[in-house]
């Protein structure tokens, strides 16, 4: 069964048009070069995007999704349905006007070079888009009992309570999202010709008032444009259970369905940076494995109070029980580490200050080395393991805490590390490798005669291989 | 010649088996060869930069070449000889288990039900003395155990029979 898919990527086309208009105008060329530019542009864009959609072609069969496309080169890509590990179906604002929605397959079928790792079929009117999802996730091996009958149960994990977007500001990346606007505002108003620039260096800041009068400013736009930020990406998320899958959908301008594979969740995590720890916010995310982009897709609560974030997690995987503290040798271990920068510009400082007379060097010094100690204890407070029934959870980080709670069956192998400085203090750091998240997860300086007992405990008897000779 | 003496206990237990004798050999060569692309790199470094008075140059000129030749005697002299004293290996009923490292020491372990592939690969180096590496991969990006230079009918056996427990029992966890 061929579909001619449906596309409308002319009119995003007509974006590239913009550019030559900055483009002559820069180069001082008249209005009638920009107008032939723009029609030009916009012609040959309409004239590829309606060839790239003439030669797109996707058949989902019982067994696989083959997509073809290419105009010179022609592309076949087929994909068998038990390699499918996800969809996702987008809807961008332009896509919403039309009807349309995008599918994303995720397949984690050898990708060439990793970026390659989707099928994405654009432009499909929404029933289409509903029919394939349902289509390419129901097709696959397993039980397919429910063939015919009504669509599963839907079960609600987690609804976005909008308050929560007043977490945004104290959010790393949500405040990343203002200062980029900014950055491209400037970006822009130097592509302007200079008639059209505003007289920024005509204005002059005077007084101590006005300066703080523009801080406040600032950072009032600066929260504005996180909480703004938050809500556009976070808007309505809902996270459902239908069936066998988490499905979360998210977005104000662009609506997101993201659908998980419950069977191939293996754990989670809870990351809680350092602002938002203040406020005992945190977000979870589903260790998931084979999932392209795991840090996007897995997200099962993008923004809330820590309990809300814990609770949620535990539902999917149970905790191992309360965090055991590592060894005091631990601390000592990261208060050195974490002074040492300091140490050496102090050092630095106490050769300069009397050569150079750079006193400043030695001030610094002594600053960094006063900080050091409050941050490696900061460290060290993060540090924990736990193991027990069925899963276990390590702990580290302090600019942004992260836990991960994992089940056993996890576990693809252990990595036990130790430096002479460790081996002296009677520590281990303890990777367990997983076929999720980001690959490893470590208990950093643990103590070394733990080792043997935690790993036998977070994983298989396999395990005991560390502490049992074979014989 | 086969324990290390440690102040502490290690973590866990030393895989039973040690490396063939000639990895020794294939290590000094390495460390040679890196030796004199460093010298090299050096040298044209001192005689191409201009001392000038007043500047950090002259105290380096001679700061360089002894740092080089620690080096150069550390990773000649002293460290194929530790590293062959603590690579260990072994394959047990249900793990590959390796320890590695000169200094930082590493211990992996992988259970055979997890393995997805094993490859066998000999450098150029290796095939001079004969040896081969045996790379065992899982489904996590950092759960690859490597098996370093095994005599090269070894490595092969080792692989063959790892494959074929491998596919008996696996498991589709991941």
């Amino acid at each position: 069964m061929l579909v001619h898919t449906v596309t409308f990527r002319q009119a995003r086309q007509f974006v590239p048009a913009v550019i030559p208009i900055v483009a002559a105008t820069g180069l001082g060329g008249g209005a009638w070069t920009v107008a032939a530019l723009v029609v030009g542009v916009t012609l040959l864009s309409l004239g590829t995007a309606a060839l790239g959609w003439w030669r797109f072609r996707y058949a989902d069969g019982p067994a696989s999704v083959v997509v073809t496309r290419g105009l010179l080169s022609r592309s076949v890509r087929t994909v068998p349905n038990d390699r499918i590990r996800g969809v996702e179906v987008e809807t961008p604002l332009l896509h919403r006007l039309l009807g349309l929605v995008r599918v994303r397959i995720d397949a984690a079928a050898g990708a060439v070079n990793g970026k390659d790792e989707e099928l994405v079929i654009d432009g499909v009117p929404r029933a289409e888009g509903d029919r394939l999802r349902a289509a390419v996730l129901t097709h696959r091996s397993g039980p397919v009992a429910e063939e015919g009958a009504e669509p599963a149960a839907e079960e609600e994990f987690a609804r976005f309570d909008n308050r929560w977007l007043f977490y945004a500001p104290l959010v790393g990346s949500y405040l990343a999202v203002p200062l980029a606007g900014v950055g491209a505002l400037f970006r822009l108003a130097q592509e302007l010709p200079a008639r059209f620039q505003p007289d920024i260096d005509g204005v002059q800041i005077s007084g101590v008032g006005a300066l703080l009068a523009v801080l406040a400013v600032a950072l009032v736009l600066l929260v504005a444009g996180s909480v703004i930020g938050a809500a556009v990406v976070n808007w309505g998320f809902r996270l459902t259970r239908r069936g066998g899958s988490l499905v979360a959908a998210r977005g104000l301008v662009t609506r997101r369905h993201t659908e998980l594979e419950i069977d191939r969740i293996r754990g989670w995590t809870l990351s809680e940076g350092l602002g938002m720890r203040w406020v005992r916010a945190a977000r979870a995310g589903a260790l998931v494995t084979g999932l392209g982009d795991a840090a996007r897709r897995g997200q099962l609560l993008p923004l809330g109070p820590r309990e809300e974030a814990r609770a949620l997690g535990i539902r999917l995987v149970p905790e191992p029980g309360p965090l055991r503290p590592h060894p005091p040798a631990a601390r000592r271990r990261r208060i050195v580490r974490a002074v040492t920068a300091g140490l050496l510009v102090t050092a630095a400082g106490a050769v300069t200050t009397p050569l150079l007379g750079w006193w400043w060097v030695l001030v610094a010094g002594l600053v960094l080395l006063v900080l050091g100690v409050p941050l490696g204890l900061g460290r060290y407070a993060a540090l924990g393991h736990a193991s027990g029934e069925g899963s276990f959870s390590v702990r580290s980080g302090w600019l942004v805490r992260e836990q991960a709670v994992l089940q056993d069956r996890a576990v693809v192998g252990w990595q036990v590390r130790q430096s002479p400085f460790q081996r002296r203090a009677g520590l281990a750091t303890v990777v367990a490798c997983v076929g999720a998240g980001s690959g490893g997860y470590a208990a950093v300086d643990m103590a070394a005669d733990e080792v043997g007992a935690f790993t036998a405990a977070a994983s298989d008897q396999w395990a005991r291989t560390f502490s049992a000779r074979a014989e | 010649m086969t324990t290390t003496t440690t102040t502490t206990p290690s973590p866990v237990r030393e895989p039973a088996w040690p490396l063939s004798r000639s990895a020794i050999g294939l290590w000094v060569t390495e460390s040679v060869i890196s030796s004199v692309f460093l010298g090299m790199g050096l040298a044209a470094f001192l005689i191409f930069v201009p001392a000038e008075p007043g500047t950090p140059l002259p105290v380096l000129r001679w700061v360089v070449p002894v740092l080089y030749a620690v080096y150069v005697v550390l990773a000649v002299g002293v460290r194929p000889w530790v590293r062959f004293r603590v690579h260990r290996w072994e394959i047990t009923d249900e793990a590959v288990y390796t320890l590695t490292g000169w200094l930082t020491r590493t211990w992996t372990l992988v259970p055979i039900s997890r393995i997805q592939t094993v490859d066998v690969t000999r450098g150029v180096l290796q095939q001079m003395f004969g040896l081969s590496t045996v790379a065992v991969m899982t489904a996590s990006s950092q759960g690859t155990v490597q098996v370093w230079h095994l005599e090269a009918d070894v490595a092969q056996q080792v692989a063959d029979d790892l494959a074929h427990r491998a596919e008996q029992v696996r498991d589709q966890a991941t």
